[in-house]
């Protein structure tokens, strides 16, 4: 656990965005997360990668608020990647049986050639 | 209220003294018994069998029961005669009219009970009446006495149905008084005329060095017997304590053999009292280690040390002599016994002649008389609290420690207290992560440990609408377990409260929150919530096996 302040970063790259959470995801955290993808939701962007290789620590608060994010992309036919999770991340989205509603990549690029391409 | 027994079927073993005191009026009147004091340690059950006895008399029709707690009566004369006197008029109209609401209704006055009197013909008990009332017409104390305590064998001689007289904690009438405490000795033996009498036997509790006093009178002595109520047997001992939790519908662990019970030497107010709190602490799948937890519960906080401080009170009000009493106490058990008077006077920091007065009231009392540990331990516990000025859980922690076995004892603890802030939980996962390191625990593992830990603060700050505003928590490590107890004051929370919605369900109703607690389950080996006084418990335990990897 490194206790780094929570942020978020993010970069389009053509049509997707790609996001990255650092630090505790926890209910504040999680809000600028669901604002950061909200802001390219509303510019139309319907592909998004979160890019989990900074993120630490997470809490049920968190994991709500990424719910809700995929919710959001699912209400507007759009696609969600989850790529870079520790095998902790991992474990706990499948002790709660939501893995199933994300699309899990090892790495960033492959996330980013499957939404180019559509194929795994 | 003696309508207030337990059911006759969860009383044990009294069945025999029970048979004997329903048949106690037919072998006075046959001059083959007399009246019998009940002996017994505190919370033997004596007062419950008069309570069993006045029920079974009650559906009976061969003689009339009258029970009268001293325990709760207003000891000067003059109240007492009133309170005993009315309350006997009450309980023999409701046994005639087979109507227990009429002895319960103490709010309503004789006058109003006449009409039921007169319709039923109870023409002795009208004379009683006004014989009574007379005698508050025209101030006479001793005849207002006299007429209350003979009211019983009134009615008795002239209805010829006997009446069965229960005086619990009779040793208390000694303190009886005219208008201040004190000034009027021996008003006791005013019932010694109505205990000669054929067809009143009287079955009385007490402290039997005060009994002794009262019957100075040897034809009285030779017509009162004594009736040892022992413990009950370990076998039944266990069944009770089974037969209460399933009541409570408290369940006990498969391995559980139940001998700490052993300690409570088969007294039935004890074993009772023990399984209530465990359903006050909320406990299910109850351990050996539960037990040990709800025993120091009780003989430090609970229902328990409410019955011993309320005894101690009975014979010192005083707050400096009641810590005397304590000091003397402590020092009796622990040197076994009371030592050189003329000494203890250093023990209790008070002079000799106060000293020697406590000590006399501690053998009046009889409470040390048996060798009794769940007493000895109140005292330990008290003597904490009110002499060492120890905070409740290190009272608890340090008794506890006395009964737990070798692997139970704590190898190394931490403690920790956070604010119930943002973030504050972050903190918690950093000391965890330390713990966990020191035990060599992998990192995956301790990733999980530390959501596990942030959920149950989460929960508790969220939840809990904590005055303190501190969650506090213990991290105890031993070399197969490591267990965390997660602390705060507020509203109760109980996993009764949570269900289990599947996963599709939750996302279709838009219900994102409500993982916290599935997570701890999933990562934790045992997740118990417990209340203990005004404070939520939460209790995680993971197993530990160090051939292998731990995970969740």
């Amino acid at each position: 656990m490194k206790s780094v302040p929570f942020s978020v970063a993010s970069r389009l790259v053509g049509d997707a965005a790609v996001i990255y959470p650092k630090g505790y995801l926890n209910n504040l955290s999680g809000e600028s997360l669901v604002k950061e993808c909200g802001i390219y939701i509303g510019r139309g962007i319907t592909k998004i990668v979160v890019n989990f290789s900074e993120t630490d620590l997470i809490n049920s608060i968190g994991i709500s608020l990424l719910l809700q994010i995929i919710e959001d992309l699912k209400n507007i036919k759009g696609t969600i990647c989850c790529t870079n999770m520790s095998k902790f991340l991992r474990d706990t989205f499948k002790m709660l049986g939501l893995i199933q509603y994300m699309v899990v990549f090892p790495v960033e690029s492959d996330a980013l050639k499957y939404l180019k391409s559509g194929k795994v | 209220m003696p309508s207030n027994a337990i059911p006759a079927e969860d009383f044990l073993n009294r069945e025999h003294e029970l048979h004997y005191l329903k048949g106690l009026s037919a072998l006075k009147g046959k001059a083959l018994g007399g009246n019998v004091f009940l002996e017994g340690a505190r919370g033997m059950g004596k007062t419950e069998l008069l309570k069993q006895l006045h029920r079974a008399l009650f559906r009976e029709d061969h003689a009339v029961p009258f029970y009268y707690s001293f325990k709760t009566a207003n000891l000067k004369g003059g109240y007492f005669a009133r309170d005993y006197f009315t309350r006997f008029v009450r309980q023999y109209l409701s046994f005639v009219k087979k109507d227990p609401a009429i002895a319960d209704n103490v709010a309503e006055p004789l006058q109003r009970l006449m009409p039921a009197i007169a319709a039923l013909g109870l023409y002795g008990l009208i004379d009683c009446i006004e014989d009574f009332q007379a005698h508050v017409k025209n101030n006479d104390f001793y005849g207002q006495l006299i007429a209350a305590i003979s009211a019983p064998v009134v009615a008795a001689q002239k209805s010829g149905k006997p009446v069965i007289v229960m005086l619990d904690d009779f040793d208390a009438a000694e303190q009886l008084f005219e208008s201040s405490q004190g000034d009027a000795h021996g008003l006791i033996s005013l019932f010694g005329e109505s205990m000669q009498n054929r067809l009143c036997p009287h079955v009385m509790t007490g402290s039997a060095g005060a009994l002794e006093a009262v019957f100075t009178d040897h034809s009285l002595l030779g017509m009162t017997e004594r009736m040892r109520l022992g413990p009950l047997p370990e076998d039944l001992a266990a069944q009770l304590f089974r037969t209460h939790l399933a009541t409570l519908k408290i369940t006990c662990a498969p391995d559980v053999r139940l001998a700490f019970l052993s300690l409570l030497r088969g007294n039935p107010l004890y074993i009772r009292n023990l399984a209530k709190a465990a359903w006050k602490m909320q406990k299910k799948g109850l351990t050996e280690k539960d037990l040990v937890e709800c025993y120091v519960f009780e003989v430090s906080e609970g229902e328990t040390a409410f019955y011993w401080s309320s005894v101690f009170s009975r014979y010192v009000q005083n707050p400096t002599k009641r810590k005397a009493m304590v000091k003397l106490l402590m020092h009796a058990i622990e040197n076994g016994r009371v030592q050189d008077r003329g000494r203890l006077s250093m023990v209790s920091g008070l002079g000799e002649a106060e000293t020697a007065a406590i000590l006399d009231a501690i053998d009046t009392s009889g409470i040390i008389r048996d060798e009794n540990a769940v007493f000895q331990d109140f005292i330990r516990a008290l003597y904490m609290k009110e002499i060492d000025g120890s905070k409740p859980s290190d009272v608890r922690e340090k008794i506890e420690s006395r009964y737990l076995s070798e692997s139970e004892k704590e190898e190394s603890r931490f403690e920790l207290v956070i604010p119930m802030n943002a973030n504050a939980e972050l903190v918690v996962a950093k000391a965890v992560e330390q713990i966990g390191r020191n035990i060599n625990l992998d990192d995956d593992f301790l990733n999980h440990l530390q959501l596990a830990l942030i959920e149950v603060c989460i929960n508790a700050i969220e939840h809990s609408g904590s005055y303190e505003k501190k969650i506090f928590l213990k991290f105890i490590t031993r070399p197969d377990k490591l267990e965390i107890i997660v602390k705060n004051s507020g509203r109760p929370f109980s996993l009764d409260s949570l269900t289990e919605i599947p996963v599709e369900e939750k996302l279709r109703m838009g219900m994102k929150r409500g993982w916290g607690f599935k997570l701890v389950y999933s990562i934790m080996d045992s997740v118990k919530v417990e209340r203990v006084g005004d404070r939520t418990r939460v209790i995680l335990t993971k197993e530990i096996n160090k051939d292998k990897e731990v995970h969740p």
